[in-house]
């Protein structure tokens, strides 16, 4: 309950301003030294460490006095490049390059070719790949915004060939972020990978989804994946009419929210029927002749539209137009003085 | 484009200081995790430096030519071009390593637009052996990847990202030429093409791949991809033609683009309205229970009502974008929207003013730079996509720029007046190479 966190963080505020001022008064003073963070791990070198003694680092050349976007790279990670280089260069795969290439992620998770060397090492050294999965998901949500990552988890489960836990994985990443991008793409590949489209799990998880937030426009976008690309975006008449009956529950409690009026009209459109199909439902929210009656701005913008499709009903559009440009929308007005002007094109040209 | 009345103010001076300390010294170690991107936050650099207009003030010849060395120093023997200096592996390099070290698409399309921004004419480029390599770079249903391996196999993701990088390498090296070049095969335009068709959502943007959830940068990466190919749709005076071109439903894109405009800036009002997104001052307050919008409506609405205007609202002097649908604002996903508006030939469907303003006093950050929400500190991206939508809305002082490729028409025309591209596309195009953006500046 986002009431309760904010009252919470307010509370804790209050109670803990003193304390943390008397603290940071102790550090400035000396008097107190803050503790070692204990998920701040010490910076690890490999010029002292036996096991790579073998080794000797190739270091980065920047190409000259003038680099352009050089990095105040850190001594660990110039450091851990440079023995990548030079076992990369080499093609060892061992147990200690795996520790390598988590080291280098950890730093720098965008390095495209590390994962791939992690892959390939992956492969030559036999690691089930079940363990190279349980190291991954930590990993991932320490990366929450990282395509490299995505990839490499695709690969990996595409060999093992089952999606078992993988549920739970991305719950447990949705946990942090509902709307992550690269997590409902992950989910769909899944489905996709694993045929989960008609499995009644799946469209039952993705409606608890919409259940906690009506609003988390990636979760009807995983409905509309399921329900029309599941079926070559052709979905059967009985399909659309329960789709309809289930936005309209969803548009009653919150009609001013966007996504399940965009879901019911691309609903609409691949079972081929009209906008006018769902015009009384509509009605119940914008009625021009009602002006101060409008309960969604959307609702509005589909009458406009339905009204635009009917014979000698343009007035009426017009109007609804004009209610958004000036009254429920106007921070698109110039967008709903478009869409009137192309109105009257029409009209002229018929 | 009217008069702009506000305080509101670009401060150059911090912008320019802000990315003259970028180029002259080290970048903050937090872009380490960007270090295999150097070549995008190069670009970035010399490109903002160049739309203040500060760019030849802040390079010395040797400087410059030091720069356009060093992405020379990113390219591969065998073509294309690394984005870091990082897995170069220098002497020991062999034929056996090489395919840990390979010719990366954003990579070769960044390291390509620096040097057109640095002045370079491209002679040292191996053109031939890109165009070749592009093609392989290919997905058989027409996207494109980021590397290939030995086996031919095309890493990276599936989305529009790397299809509008490949089709920018194109478009620079051989203009809107279709078919073979010089002897090289061309990439499959209508594969491609068909591609971006099929990522179109029911909503009207565009997604990474088929039903996936529509997404401002995808959709802006789609769109400038069909202008590099020349396939975008036939305005109402272009004679129609055979080609396959994009965007099946225009309109609906349309709708979707003005519809990632929204008042909600920061967390804040997220929280006022329990994390829902606030469409304007009216619409933010229902999100939670069925109530009249006209409840809520304010005396200036009414006021418009009464004289047909729309006077901008005070709450609305400050309008941001969003990426999709029900988020909060972003600075840079101004330039996602707004780049496929421009390059549509639409622009004029928003108002800039209220958005200049939200960049202005929202997200300009007091040592120069944007941040990506109000209060912010300033990153390079941020930064640099910011910095772009202010030069596309015609900002006073800042140079005029190309909305697709995210550098000046200066540095454009110097590209186009290149000797070997003009006797490529043959005297007589000439004219016509500069159609899109050409098209695009009348909206202005």
């Amino acid at each position: 309950m986002p009431v309760f966190h904010l009252l919470r963080d307010w509370l804790s505020a209050i109670i803990l301003s003193p304390y943390r001022m008397l603290q940071s008064v102790l550090y400035r003073l000396n008097i107190l030294r803050p503790l070692p963070a204990e998920n701040k791990k010490m910076p690890k070198f490999y010029q002292d460490d036996e096991a790579w003694a073998d080794i000797e680092p190739l270091p980065q050349d920047d190409g000259g006095m003038h680099p352009l976007a050089a990095i105040a790279y850190t001594e660990e990670y110039s450091e851990a490049m440079g023995y990548l280089r030079a076992v990369m260069a080499n093609s060892e795969f061992s147990q200690r390059v795996l520790g390598l290439t988590e080291h280098i992620i950890s730093m720098n998770p965008a390095h495209y070719t590390v994962w791939l060397y992690r892959a390939k090492t992956i492969s030559e050294l036999g690691i089930p790949l079940q363990d190279e999965i349980a190291w991954l998901n930590p990993t991932a949500l320490k990366h929450l915004k990282n395509y490299q990552i995505w990839h490499h988890r695709h690969t990996i489960i595409d060999a093992l060939g089952s999606s078992e836990g993988e549920t739970d994985f991305i719950n447990t990443m949705l946990g942090q972020d509902s709307k992550n991008y690269h997590v409902w793409s992950y989910r769909q590949w899944l489905v996709k990978r694993f045929v989960l489209f008609d499995k009644p799990e799946e469209l039952e998880w993705t409606a608890d989804m919409i259940e906690a937030d009506v609003r988390n426009n990636s979760a009807w976008n995983h409905r509309y994946y399921l329900v029309v690309g599941g079926r070559g975006g052709k979905p059967n008449e009985e399909l659309a009419k329960r789709e309809i009956e289930y936005t309209k529950a969803a548009i009653r409690k919150a009609p001013q929210n966007q996504s399940p009026w965009n879901y019911v009209l691309g609903i609409l459109r691949a079972a081929q029927l009209p906008k006018s199909t769902i015009k009384d439902f509509v009605l119940e929210f914008a009625d021009i002749n009602k002006p101060d009656d409008v309960y969604s701005s959307h609702a509005l913008d589909l009458l406009a539209d339905i009204y635009a499709e009917e014979e000698n009903n343009k007035g009426n559009a017009e109007k609804a137009l004009d209610l958004l440009a000036t009254k429920y929308d106007p921070i698109r007005a110039n967008y709903w003085k478009y869409r009137k002007g192309l109105l009257q094109q029409a009209q002229v040209a018929a | 484009m009217a008069t702009i009345v506000s305080e509101s103010e670009l401060n150059y001076s911090r912008h320019i200081k802000y990315w003259r300390r970028n180029l002259k010294t080290l970048l903050p170690h937090f872009y380490t995790s960007n270090d295999s991107n150097r070549m995008l936050l190069a670009l970035f650099t010399v490109s903002a430096l160049d739309i203040l207009g500060d760019l030849d003030a802040a390079l010395s010849p040797e400087e410059r030519q030091g720069y356009i060395d060093w992405v020379y120093g990113c390219q591969l023997p065998s073509g294309g071009f690394r984005p870091w200096p990082g897995s170069d592996f220098g002497r020991l390099s062999t034929d056996g390593n090489k395919i840990w070290d390979p010719p990366h698409v954003p990579g070769t399309f960044f390291a390509l637009l620096t040097l057109v921004v640095l002045g370079d004419d491209l002679g040292r480029v191996k053109r031939r052996e890109i165009l070749v390599w592009l093609i392989r770079m290919q997905r058989p249903e027409g996207g494109f990847g980021e590397t290939v391996d030995e086996d031919g196999f095309i890493h990276g993701g599936n989305d529009s990202r790397f299809g509008y990088m490949a089709t920018a390498i194109r478009w620079i090296l051989r203009g809107d030429l279709e078919g073979p070049c010089d002897g090289v095969p061309d990439i499959d335009v209508d594969k491609f093409v068909t591609c971006v068709r099929g990522a179109e959502t029911y909503d009207g943007g565009i997604s990474e791949a088929p039903y996936h959830e529509a997404h401002g940068g995808f959709t802006s990466c789609a769109i400038a991809a069909l202008s590099f190919v020349d396939r975008l749709p036939l305005t109402s005076s272009q004679k129609p033609d055979s080609a396959v071109r994009g965007i099946t439903d225009l309109p609906l894109l349309l709708k979707w683009l003005v519809s990632r405009q929204t008042a909600t800036l920061d967390a804040d009002d997220g929280l006022d309205t329990l994390g829902d997104e606030t469409d304007t001052s009216e619409t933010c307050h229902d999100a939670h229970s069925f109530v009249k919008l006209g409840s809520f409506v304010s005396t200036q609405a009414d006021t418009n009502m009464m004289k047909e205007t729309t006077h901008a609202h005070f709450e609305l002097q400050w309008v941001g974008f969003n990426g999709r649908c029900n988020k909060v604002a972003d600075t840079c996903y101004a330039y996602w929207n707004l780049a496929p508006l421009q390059l549509l030939g639409y622009m004029d469907i928003i108002d800039q003013r209220p958005v200049r303003k939200w960049l202005l006093d929202k997200t300009q950050h007091i040592v120069g730079g944007f941040g990506k929400v109000t209060g912010d500190p300033p990153d390079m991206y941020h930064s640099f996509l910011g910095l772009m939508v202010l030069a596309m809305f015609g900002e006073p002082g800042l140079q005029d720029v190309d909305a697709a490729l995210c550098i000046t028409n200066r540095a454009k025309k110097h590209l186009e007046s290149l000797s070997w591209r003009r006797q490529l596309l043959g005297q007589s195009r000439d004219q016509r190479v500069g159609l899109v953006s050409d098209k695009t500046q009348i909206d202005l």
